[in-house]
């Protein structure tokens, strides 16, 4: 009896374990949109490619903690916003209109100004320039 | 030559000396200087003013003071924690105030989008168990649903892995953690009172939670789940209450979905959830508990911040809300349970809460309470001072809260 409902628990158990591991698998398919990057003194460098269908792209720079989210204004100037939440330091997702904290409930709009708390400080933004066809972000 | 050379050692020895703890020291300083930059430190709290018209009685506490502190070991590695004082006060064997631990955990990081925490932590289940600083909710009290049914802050034990999508604004969860403790059911509670809140935690059942949160643009829309065992005992004890143990022995299923929406200082929130304890027969034979075997809750809140139309742009906040609240926490009970309708239970609260800064909050609500008949079947030894059981209540509430 005893070993029958150690089988029937262990096999609850390994169902409920492969059902996490495919809600697990699904980072993997985060990582498409990315563009992977290093730096090369303290500048990142994009191709202005990049923008052709999207006005947003999600950078992720090698040895840096948080995805750099890079955006094309209007003006065809680009901005470059941390990921980071200005309260308490967890990493941000991009909802089409702006960002959203999971940890605190923070939210922030496209520019990264607070539009609600409980961060109260803006994104970390980033200066850019364009040179050629390359977009290029200034870490310092 | 012999005072010379004893001279001449004592300089070298002072010198050394000296140079030693300029080094030390300079360590010290840099050590010092490493472990702020990586440490932080954080906080909530609140106050409540309550008044009970029924009981012509009101009180004034300091429900909570919490202080975070979180330490980066390393790009990869971090360390979270959350220390809470309820109630102000702890004093040997009065009762009342508590100190607890509500989050202690370590995250590791996989990439930005992706991470595990092992220690202490809160499942993603429902709206405030994450998200309950009292800057971030309308009314004074956290709401019934989530405090009744979702046994916020549901803190256990366990690991969970958080990842969101990039293409689709997808976030998930999943997370393994010790289960409940059916032994600890009270009558009135559903939930609440099993919780093992990270304290000698039996490990003999597990439980499993997972969330899908959907967010685009103004919309969140989440929905979540957990399924554990509630009878940690070894197999022959629980053999002799006739209960079923293991990893999911006397299982416990929570079911939950919200939605939020906010857009021009309009707010909407909507949530509901569902408890099943198909055991709760088992459960009442072997502790007397009165559990019920179904549970469960809703409410509906709209709130505006008026500040909006008055001000346009003004960084201040003066949001007005109302809410309706539904929850059953006897919904089912088995055959060997006693319905009680006071446990059927509708709130609305209607109230102003005033953000002069993003981490400040000022609060007003008045809620109605309206509830079902006392069950006399319930009533053991009733005090001849007991005042006769209203159906309806009515409760104001004034606070202030704060995070940072």
């Amino acid at each position: 009896m005893q070993r029958r409902q150690f089988i029937k628990s262990s096999c609850s158990f390994c169902l409920l374990s492969s059902a996490g591991f495919a809600i697990v698998e699904l980072s993997s398919c985060a990582n498409l949109p990315v563009y992977k990057t290093s730096i090369i003194e303290s500048k990142v460098s994009i191709p202005v490619s990049l923008f052709v269908s999207s006005n947003l792209q999600i950078i992720r720079v090698k040895n840096l903690e948080y995805d750099i989210a890079l955006r094309k204004e209007n003006n065809d100037s680009y901005s470059a916003l941390l990921m980071q939440c200005t309260h308490a330091d967890n990493s941000l997702n991009s909802t089409g209109n702006g960002f959203n904290c999971n940890l605190h409930g923070s939210r922030f709009d496209q520019q990264g100004h607070v539009l609600k708390g409980p961060a109260a400080q803006s994104l970390k933004k980033y200066s850019t320039q364009i040179i050629s066809d390359q977009i290029i972000i200034s870490l310092k | 030559m012999r005072v010379l050379l004893s001279i001449l050692l004592l300089s070298f020895c002072q010198f050394v000396l000296a140079q030693s703890e300029s080094t030390a020291e300079d360590s010290l300083h840099k050590g010092l200087s490493s472990f702020i930059s990586n440490t932080s430190i954080g906080g909530y709290g609140n106050v409540l003013y309550k008044r009970n018209f029924n009981q012509d009685y009101s009180s004034i506490n300091l429900e909570r003071f919490v202080l975070f502190l979180g330490h980066k070991f390393s790009k990869k590695i971090y360390f979270f924690s959350e220390l809470e004082v309820e109630d102000a006060l702890v004093s040997g064997a009065e009762e009342g105030g508590e100190i607890a631990l509500e989050q202690c955990y370590l995250k590791f990081n996989t990439n930005p989008n992706n991470y595990f925490v092992a220690g202490l932590f809160l499942p993603r289940i429902g709206i405030l168990n994450e998200n309950h600083l009292p800057n971030t909710f309308n009314g004074n009290e956290r709401t019934q649903v989530e405090t009744l049914i979702l046994p916020s802050t549901w803190r256990e034990l366990g690991i969970a892995y958080y990842g969101n999508l990039n293409r689709i604004p997808l976030t998930y969860s999943i997370a393994l953690m010790n289960g409940l403790d059916a032994a600890s059911f009270e009558h009135g509670s559903a939930l609440r009172e099993g919780r093992f809140e990270g304290r000698n935690a039996s490990a003999n059942n597990l439980a499993l939670s997972a969330s899908l949160k959907y967010n685009k643009n103004n919309l969140i829309a989440q929905i979540s789940s957990y399924y554990g065992g509630s009878v940690g005992l070894a197999a022959k004890q629980a053999d002799s209450l006739q209960l079923d143990s293991g990893f999911f022995g006397t299982p416990v299923l929570v079911n939950e979905a919200n939605l939020q929406y906010e857009s021009n200082g309009f707010s909407l929130r909507l949530l509901g959830s569902y408890i099943s304890i198909p055991n709760a027969l088992e459960i009442n034979r072997a502790y007397a508990s009165n559990t019920p075997q179904s549970a469960y809750g809703v409410y509906l809140e709209a709130a505006y911040n008026i500040f909006k139309v008055l001000h346009s742009g003004y960084n201040q906040e003066l949001n007005f809300f109302a809410r309706y609240e539904k929850l059953d926490l006897n919904y089912s009970i088995p055959e060997n349970g006693i319905i009680d309708e006071t446990l059927n239970q509708q709130h609305i609260v209607i109230g102003l809460n005033y953000l002069p800064i993003k981490n400040v909050s000022i609060k007003a609500d008045i809620r109605l309470q309206h509830t079902g008949k006392q069950n006399p079947a319930l009533i053991i030894n009733p005090s001849p001072t007991l005042p006769v059981y209203k159906l309806d209540n009515t409760f104001l509430n004034l606070g202030i809260g704060y995070s940072f």
